[in-house]
């Protein structure tokens, strides 16, 4: 099964109702395993992208095959296979963590034992609090925890450290890793290229609603480098955020 | 078997969430038991009743007697004042008339009852009660006349009340209340939790999961639906205990009308939540659709107060059907399938609020 495909994407397009092309041609595979990311500026088309693979928005044309599925004829079937952080994920208000979890689980036809899929992504001793009471990072992991509730194939992440603190990054880097060592293929989108670099094994970069690269990350910066780029800051051995880690510790501060 | 089972979980989930938001215990159940316990309290005692301040100066037999007459009379209430005290009492409007017996009334003087007269006075300003009061004092004191002077009397009214089926204002209010709680109950309980989910993002969580995302609206349906009929039984429940509220007619029919009632007002909801983009757009909406039917559709008092041109218009609100056929049901005894207007009215308003909600609704 290793490197076998999971996820292809064949020449993808979206045109928005008002004309808006957001999605121009978009065709890369991810393997079964893999942490795959999409990167690109804002309004490039990566949510759209996302989205149409994950069955949240049809597609003007191409095909998207997710485990064998035809993802714009089966967008329900996707969807029991798939788990999905989106980028802005509120939550019920006045359930508790484990409520939530059950809800979530029986949507999806499935029971968990809530508590142990807290416990997975450092949540149990919250079991009994409400969302709102949560911290950023607590609510990221939170969200990616009803994303694992299917047991899911592959697991969509749009952006999952955004306005978190470098602590609670990292921390969320460790669950990312602990994803992929269940054997879940994971694609996510990110505008931190340390963050991209770290995760990836391999990355597309996408503007303008196409992509322009695509390969490991390692890969794209020598390519860089072999058409003759020079930095245009001096190199140290360290980054600042590693003397911010150094001076205020790893430790999670929610 | 699977979609029951998640639709049941999305339900359960639901009534949690929605129950559990403390907003929506006082709004669907203590604030209409708070307003059903003033219109109790209000329509408890039968009417006003005439004051009266006795001054008793005599002591005879035929004082005594007169004094127990006045005692038995339903309509007044009756005070032992002094002169003084009595038109103190008279002045600041506390009593609506003053009796004075004289202290030679009903005494025999040599064989022979000695003419006296009872005096009452009242205000000139407020006369009403008084006027009646004062006939009802002159038929006892002819009365007790005729029983001293031994003579019988030619010509004699019998009167008797009639009590029927014993309906007051609280029977008239409650279905009204009731009609109320549910219509603001299916318009803003929806209406402002879902334009809230649209702009989080909650929705669009719900519909990155298998389930059609209808299954979610129908979810939050049953739920209030749930709510309306825990509502209409904890009222009707406590209007009987507490406030002797009657109902003449079936419980299931009228459950019926509050579900159908819910569901017409869940429609208003519906369309609004869909059409709204910004919470800010959600009040005033709402109010501009449920406050001229509040004040106009008669939950309060009769609706045929107003003249007949505003009671053509106000007689198709929703809300005149829903609290109509309640009331037929509860304070006449009729049955539901008897009322074709009413249920033709209600149909053709969940056609109408549905094909709004369908055509407005947006998940984004």
């Amino acid at each position: 099964m290793e490197n076998s495909i999971i996820l292809s994407v064949d020449n993808l397009t979206k045109t928005y109702d008002n004309g808006v092309e957001a999605v121009k041609g978009v065709s890369f595979t991810v393997k079964r395993g893999e942490v795959f990311g999409i990167l690109g500026p804002n309004g490039a088309g990566k949510t759209t992208t996302l989205e149409m693979i994950e069955g949240l928005r049809t597609i003007t044309s191409g095909t998207v095959i997710l485990d064998g599925i035809n993802a714009g004829e089966n967008p329900y079937k996707v969807k029991e296979r798939i788990g999905i952080q989106l980028q802005s994920s509120a939550f019920f208000q006045n359930l508790r963590l484990t409520e939530l979890i059950e809800m979530f689980a029986a949507l999806y036809g499935c029971k968990v034992d809530p508590l142990a899929l807290l416990d997975d992504v450092g949540l149990k001793d919250r079991a009994r609090a409400m969302v709102k009471q949560l911290s950023g990072g607590q609510k990221q992991r939170f969200s990616i925890a009803t994303t694992l509730v299917n047991d899911p194939v592959v697991v969509f992440l749009d952006e999952p450290t955004t306005g978190l603190d470098p602590q609670a990054r990292r921390n969320l880097w460790d669950l990312v890793g602990q994803i992929r060592a269940r054997g879940t293929t994971v694609v996510l989108t990110t505008h931190y290229m340390d963050e991209a670099q770290y995760l990836c094994d391999r990355i597309a970069i996408m503007d303008d609603g196409r992509i322009v690269a695509l390969d490991s990350p390692s890969q794209l910066i020598r390519q860089l480098l072999a058409r003759g780029f020079t930095p245009h800051t001096e190199v140290h051995a360290a980054t600042l955020e590693d003397v911010f880690l150094d001076l205020t510790g790893k430790t999670l501060r929610d | 078997m699977k979609t029951l089972t998640s639709f049941l979980a999305m339900v359960k989930a639901s009534l949690k969430m929605f129950i559990r938001n403390k907003g929506t215990i006082v709004f669907s159940l203590l604030l209409p038991m708070v307003m059903l316990s003033v219109f109790g309290f209000l329509s408890g005692n039968s009417g006003p009743s005439i004051r009266i301040g006795l001054t008793n100066h005599a002591t005879s037999q035929m004082a005594v007697e007169f004094e127990r007459a006045l005692v038995q009379v339903g309509a007044f209430s009756i005070e032992t004042l002094t002169e003084a005290e009595a038109s103190d009492a008279l002045g600041k409007g506390h009593i609506d008339l003053h009796v004075i017996v004289p202290e030679k009334f009903g005494v025999m003087e040599d064989g022979q009852p000695v003419p006296e007269q009872i005096e009452t006075r009242y205000n000139n300003g407020k006369p009403q009660g008084a006027q009646i009061a004062n006939l009802v004092i002159s038929q006892i004191v002819n009365s007790l006349d005729r029983k001293f002077t031994g003579t019988t009397p030619m010509l004699e009214v019998r009167t008797s009340g009639v009590t029927v089926n014993d309906l007051g204002y609280f029977d008239f209010v409650l279905p009204g209340i009731l009609a109320m709680t549910v219509m603001q109950l299916g318009i803003f309980s929806v209406a402002f939790s879902f334009v809230a989910w649209k702009l989080n993002g909650a929705l669009r969580r719900i519909q990155a999961t298998p389930i059609h995302p209808l299954q979610f609206v129908l979810a939050q349906a049953v739920v209030r639906l749930i709510v309306v009929i825990m509502t209409a039984s904890v009222l009707v429940g406590f209007g009987a205990w507490f406030f002797d509220f009657h109902m003449l007619g079936s419980y299931f029919d009228f459950a019926l009308v509050c579900i159908i009632g819910a569901l017409i007002f869940l429609g208003i909801g519906f369309s609004i939540a869909g059409w709204a983009r910004e919470e800010t757009q959600v009040a005033p909406v709402a109010n501009l659709v449920q406050l001229p039917m509040l004040l106009l559709s008669g939950i309060f008092f009769p609706a045929d107060v107003f003249p007949s041109w505003l009671q053509s218009i106000t007689g198709y609100f929703p809300l005149t059907y829903v609290v109509d056929a309640m009331r037929m049901i509860a304070n006449e005894g009729t049955s539901l399938w008897q009322l074709p207007g009413d249920l033709l009215g209600m149909s053709v308003w969940m056609v109408i609020t549905y094909t709004f909600a369908v055509k407005l609704f947006r998940w984004e």
